[in-house]
């Protein structure tokens, strides 16, 4: 939280309003951490209750969302936030966005949990926890910071996406081997390519919240920039 | 409905403002330059060595925190300063090239060219008619079409015309708070000034008045360059083109206001536009 630097306004009232934005910020992030596990842990225990579960918590991410974004325009409209406070009242509303689509595509690996999937491909779905698990720990590293607002960090986990899009690439190769060895199993195998999507698009999407937290604390936008000009930042 | 030009799609909105480039504007950019200025009030030094330039036909501001100097800054510029006996000048203000503070300067004719609007509306206690000509009147105009002419241009521009133009010959004390401010912004500008100095221009006023100045001085900088000292930071925000933050004597940063106030460089800027312990 140092580089956030929050608590120095004259006003009281407006630290008090960032810290209560930033504390659900980052409730809501332990949310949709939790919500993806929870997916996983469905998919590859083919736990029907647990997927169940899961989808019917999203509305939690949802509502955190509305609640947080209600907060920044509140923010934007009492206090005029200016430099570093305007930066952060922007990076949170891109966040939040960011992840409750990951919330989403959380419930759309659950939802394979609740597809019944012949024992045959069962090893399927260890390859998908696979991508699954290294993912998670992508999310709980883009959290963790955006809780320290660590742009060194950030550039890290930032990187590592290209890792995940390997692995993607991988799976999707064997599936596809899969599909054309036994074209009727492509059902079934076409749920866990969905599922499989959804994990690389939560890879896209933590890879945005680095990109808001360089933002903040740089004041650069590096979107559409290449690997060289972020590691300048660092 | 809202109707968008082929034109405006077809530039980036990255590319739709112009950013002057402040330490290297062009000789015919520059309205005014000022090099090196101390000034010492007695012996304590209120200005320290600022050097900045100012472009032609858009809006300054400069901010800060009270006792910053910025005030002083801004009376530099048609040498009001030199009303105060214990006030010592060292630099240059150079307007069109030659320096404000050269011996052979005409200051009666500096303050022509660079006129000045107050924190508090000032009218004289006469019409409003004659408050707009005043200017005019004592360089011995008297042609009563000129005179008419430049009322109404001036009354126009400073968006007042609409409000007063039937009751011309009444008191110009009997407007209101920001309408006399307008007026006082005509009688600036009915002399046709090159530059337009406002120093706190709407903090007497209400919210409402304080939008419409704010724009008038919008409209103004088509016609004339505007510096202005507020203490009002999104005002600052909303109508200048670049912001100069001053702290204690020292102009800490100076840059286009998109900049200033999204990543301001200083961590000093920082904390004052953002309300924080400095």
């Amino acid at each position: 939280m140092d580089n956030l630097n929050i608590g120095r306004h004259i006003s009281g009232q407006f630290n008090e309003d960032l810290e209560r934005i930033i504390n659900h910020v980052m409730h809501m992030g332990g949310l949709v951490e939790k919500q993806l596990a929870e997916a996983l842990t469905s998919v590859c225990d083919a736990d029907e209750a647990l997927a169940k579960k899961v989808l019917s918590n999203d509305y939690l991410i949802n509502n955190a969302e509305v609640s947080i974004d209600d907060e920044c325009t509140r923010i934007i409209a009492k206090r005029q936030p200016a430099a570093g406070d305007l930066r952060l009242v922007m990076a949170i509303v891109k966040t939040i966005t960011d992840l409750e689509r990951i919330g989403d595509e959380a419930g759309k690996i659950a939802n394979v949990t609740l597809e019944s999937l012949s024992g045959k491909h069962k090893d399927l779905l260890s390859n998908l926890d696979n991508l699954g698990r290294h993912v998670l720990t992508f999310l709980q590293a883009t959290l963790d910071a955006f809780t320290r607002m660590d742009v060194d960090a950030a550039i890290k986990v930032h990187k590592s996406d290209d890792k995940i899009d390997r692995e993607y690439e991988a799976l999707m190769r064997q599936l596809m081997t899969y599909m054309m060895e036994d074209p009727r199993s492509i059902p079934q195998i076409m749920s866990v390519i969905w599922s499989a999507r959804a994990l690389e698009r939560i890879g896209d999407r933590c890879q945005n919240i680095c990109e808001y937290i360089i933002y903040f604390v740089k004041g650069k936008s590096v979107r559409h920039t290449t690997p060289e000009d972020l590691e300048s930042l660092s | 409905m809202i109707s968008v030009t082929p034109k405006n799609l077809s530039v980036p909105l990255s590319q739709q403002r112009v950013k002057l480039d402040l330490n290297n504007l062009s000789p015919e950019q520059v309205a005014l330059e000022i090099k090196n200025l101390d000034l010492y009030y007695g012996d304590k030094q209120a200005l320290q060595n600022i050097s900045m330039s100012i472009p032609k036909g858009q809006v300054t501001a400069f901010i800060g925190p009270s006792g910053c100097g910025k005030s002083t800054l801004l009376r530099c510029i048609n040498r009001m300063n030199d009303l105060v006996d214990i006030c010592k000048i060292t630099g240059q203000i150079n307007l069109n090239g030659e320096n404000i503070y050269d011996r052979h300067t005409d200051v009666a004719a500096l303050r022509r060219k660079v006129g000045m609007v107050f924190q508090r509306p000032n009218p004289f206690p006469k019409s409003i008619y004659e408050n707009v000509v005043y200017g005019l009147r004592i360089t011995g105009e008297n042609n009563r079409r000129v005179l008419d002419e430049a009322a109404e241009n001036a009354l126009r521009s400073a968006a007042l015309w609409n409000e007063v133009k039937d009751r011309l010959h009444e008191s110009a004390l009997g407007l209101s708070g920001g309408q006399q401010q307008r007026l006082v912004i005509a009688r600036a500008i009915a002399i046709e000034p090159e530059v337009l100095l406002l120093d706190e221009p709407t903090s007497a006023l209400d919210p409402i008045s304080t939008l419409t100045i704010e724009e008038l001085i919008n409209d103004l900088k088509k016609q004339f360059t505007v510096v202005i000292v507020t203490h009002n930071m999104q005002q600052a925000a909303r109508v200048s083109d670049q912001t100069a933050f001053m702290y204690m004597g020292d102009l800490i940063e100076y840059s286009d206001t998109n900049t200033l106030f999204t990543t301001p460089m200083k961590k000093k800027t920082e904390d004052y536009i953002t309300g924080r312990y400095g």
